[in-house]
């Protein structure tokens, strides 16, 4: 039985067991206070009754208090009362046994039909001795059966904490086990899989939506490692096939130096481009897993922006564009310098090999930076497509590239909360990619 | 130069090893961390290339081990493919330059050059630097080769001191963009060609000896005119 090995069992039994010493303590010192409370109220009462006596004796003489006493014995009050003689001897009231010459209280116990009795002896002045008793049997009944309730009143709370114990212990070991198999799930590759939430929002339903969280984070790393995967089998099997074919061609024909070495150009040209590729895929893969989010720091994006603009103007003119630049300063982020710059120059070089003959970088608050340029474009309809891994425009095939620019400003957008949008230009005209991040609370 | 070379892939380490003896530098070969370690703090090397990853204590637990007995030789670390936001933790470590696999011998061998010639300890704080007739005033900002003042744009400036800082050395273009423009990746277009051929128009007119080389296959190389490095 699972149940015996429960952790919840465990603290329901621990606390059972402490429950019933708990209230068998408690009980018993209760019933210690209260038999107490019953001799004590018994003795007042004896002592009021003796006073009584001492006061008739005080005001009537000895003879006076010997009637009242057999007044009261023959009015069988609850209390006996007797008068004793100097030597002993009864002279007025009854006790049910014979009644000993004591001074303060005492207690006698009973013998057969005789009760047990709770006795004031008192002398009085000139001799003789009143003697006031009580029957003990109720307070000794009442006494016997208060000791009875710490045992039982124990036993039920431990019993009760017991049942607890194990009904808890059986749901929590329900909710826990459906957690397991989930994971147990998860282990066996059903990616989707989450964990019920009972709705009660209790800690249980917190844990759950960590735990769900966290599953969720490690579908989203599988995804992406398995699209890295499925892009290296399919992208670069194609540049490593013609390769392969080249070598595979020059190593078949004559030997001639002049060919072999051209050949071996060819295929350090083709090795580096797959190299490259190869590069650029992994460092989305990195940014996509949310794994350099542990070291961003502070980026001053304006002097980011600012410098990538100087670095590539003279590129720009070079390639016969011009690139004007409207930097808003001091905006700064949270954020990976090196994959935000790197962004950034991805978008720059986009329009320069693409574009027209305007190219105009803007950073703007929230922050936002714009690449425009004046250029074809790329048609609404391919737009989505662009973004994504080893996309090319057949219209780009010529120029230089992985394919991967867009895609790994896609991904840095990403690990940076944002979103990457392309869209047209102005008015319409040409083209925009907008690199939407979010600020950061502690930065302002 | 006596090189240690700790690498514990023997392809990478043979063609290495290789390339520097032909260069005619002494190589001590270790292929795993713990004789790497060992040699690099009883033996003088002038410069270490340590792969970032070796059985038995890795590259970083080396660099860490000599710069904490105080060794100052300059350190190069090699690493795998996509492990650049690793350079950082590296440079931490204390490594005076990293370089990414598979990377091209003339890039090994520049940056071998380059940390050789390194003075140890921190650079001097130097305010005017000189090479020939060019000088640099980096308190002023001012560059001029003889008589002549040399207009430049800041990532121009950048550029020369870079180049003057390593007079005579081939720098790579992947130096260039990792050192001068803190690119941490090739981009596609031909940016540092494009800078090189802007501060060379402004520093070498025609008819002046040049003082930037191109050095095919590596990259450019600054020296005093009739010097060639």
């Amino acid at each position: 039985m699972r149940h015996l090995s429960s952790f919840a069992l465990r603290a329901a039994t621990a606390s059972a067991a402490v429950m019933l010493v708990l209230s068998l303590l408690g009980s018993y010192w209760g019933w210690w206070r209260a038999e107490a409370a019953l001799r004590q109220q018994l003795d007042l009462a004896i002592a009021a009754e003796a006073e009584g006596f001492v006061r008739e004796f005080e005001e009537a003489g000895i003879r006076g208090l010997a009637l009242s006493v057999e007044a009261y014995a023959r009015r069988r009050g609850p209390l006996f009362v007797a008068l004793l003689a100097p030597d002993g001897r009864v002279i007025a009231g009854r006790l049910p046994q014979p009644p000993p010459p004591l001074r303060g209280f005492a207690n006698l116990p009973g013998t057969g039909e005789r009760p047990s009795l709770r006795v004031l002896g008192g002398s009085l002045p000139g001799g003789g001795t009143l003697l006031v008793a009580a029957d003990l049997t109720p307070v000794d009944q009442a006494a016997t059966a208060l000791a009875w309730t710490p045992p039982i009143a124990g036993g039920a709370a431990a019993l009760l904490a017991l049942l607890l114990g194990f009904v808890a212990a059986g749901r929590m070991e329900r909710r826990l086990a459906s957690a397991s198999d989930a994971a147990r799930d998860v282990m066996d590759g059903d990616l989707m899989r989450r964990l019920p939430l009972s709705g009660r929002d209790d800690e249980f339903d917190r844990l759950t939506e960590t735990f769900n969280a966290l599953l969720g984070r490690i579908e989203t790393l599988m995804i992406a490692q398995r699209q890295v995967t499925d892009d290296i089998a399919h992208d670069l099997r194609s540049p490593l096939s013609r390769l392969r074919q080249l070598l595979e061609g020059a190593l078949a024909g004559p030997r001639d130096p002049a060919a072999d070495a051209e050949v071996l150009e060819r295929a350090m040209t083709e090795l580096d481009a797959v190299l490259a590729s190869f590069s650029a895929l992994l460092r989305i893969a990195r940014a996509e897993s949310g794994v350099l989010r542990q070291g961003f720091l502070p980026v001053d994006l304006s002097a980011l922006v600012e410098t990538s603009a100087e670095i590539y103007a003279p590129v720009a003119e070079e390639a016969g564009k011009a690139l004007r630049t409207e930097i808003a300063p001091g905006i700064a982020l949270r954020g990976d310098a090196a994959l935000l710059r790197q962004a950034v120059v991805n978008l720059i070089e986009n329009a320069v090999h693409h574009g027209g003959s305007q190219v105009v970088l803007r950073l703007r608050p929230g922050p936002v930076i714009e690449v425009e340029d004046d250029g074809p474009g790329i048609p609404a309809g391919e737009r989505e497509a662009a973004m994504r891994r080893f996309h090319r425009l057949d219209r780009s095939r010529s120029t230089p590239g992985t394919g991967l620019g867009l895609a790994l400003v896609a991904a840095a957008a990403r690990a940076h909360d944002g979103a990457l949008t392309l869209e047209d230009g102005a008015g319409g005209k040409g083209f925009r990619a907008r690199l939407t991040l979010t600020p950061d609370a502690r930065m302002t | 130069m006596r090189i240690l070379l700790i690498e514990d892939d023997e392809t990478t380490a043979g063609y290495v090893a290789k390339g520097l003896r032909e260069e005619g530098h002494v190589v001590d070969h270790a292929n795993n961390g713990r004789d790497g370690m060992f040699l690099a703090m009883n033996e003088p090397f002038d410069v270490i290339v340590t792969d970032r990853m070796l059985p038995g204590p890795d590259g970083l637990s080396i660099i860490r081990a000599i710069r904490l007995a105080g060794i100052a030789t300059p350190v190069l670390m090699l690493t795998a493919l996509g492990e650049v936001e690793k350079r950082v933790e590296g440079l931490e470590a204390g490594a005076d330059d990293y370089l990414g696999k598979p990377f091209a011998f003339a890039e090994l061998r520049a940056r071998i050059r380059a940390l050789a010639r390194r003075p140890s300890g921190p650079p001097a704080e130097q305010s005017v630097l000189s090479l020939g007739d060019l000088r640099m005033d980096l308190l002023q900002r001012t560059a001029a080769r003889g008589a002549r003042k040399l207009d430049l744009l800041p990532t121009e400036w950048r550029l020369l001191e870079f180049l003057m800082r390593h007079p005579g050395e081939v720098i790579t273009r992947t130096m260039l963009l990792e050192k001068v423009w803190d690119f941490s990746f090739d981009p596609t277009t031909n940016v540092v060609d494009v800078h090189v051929s802007r501060l060379r128009r402004k520093l070498d007119l025609p008819g002046e000896p040049p003082m930037i080389r191109t050095v095919r296959g590596a990259g450019y190389a600054l020296s005093a005119p009739g010097t060639e490095g």
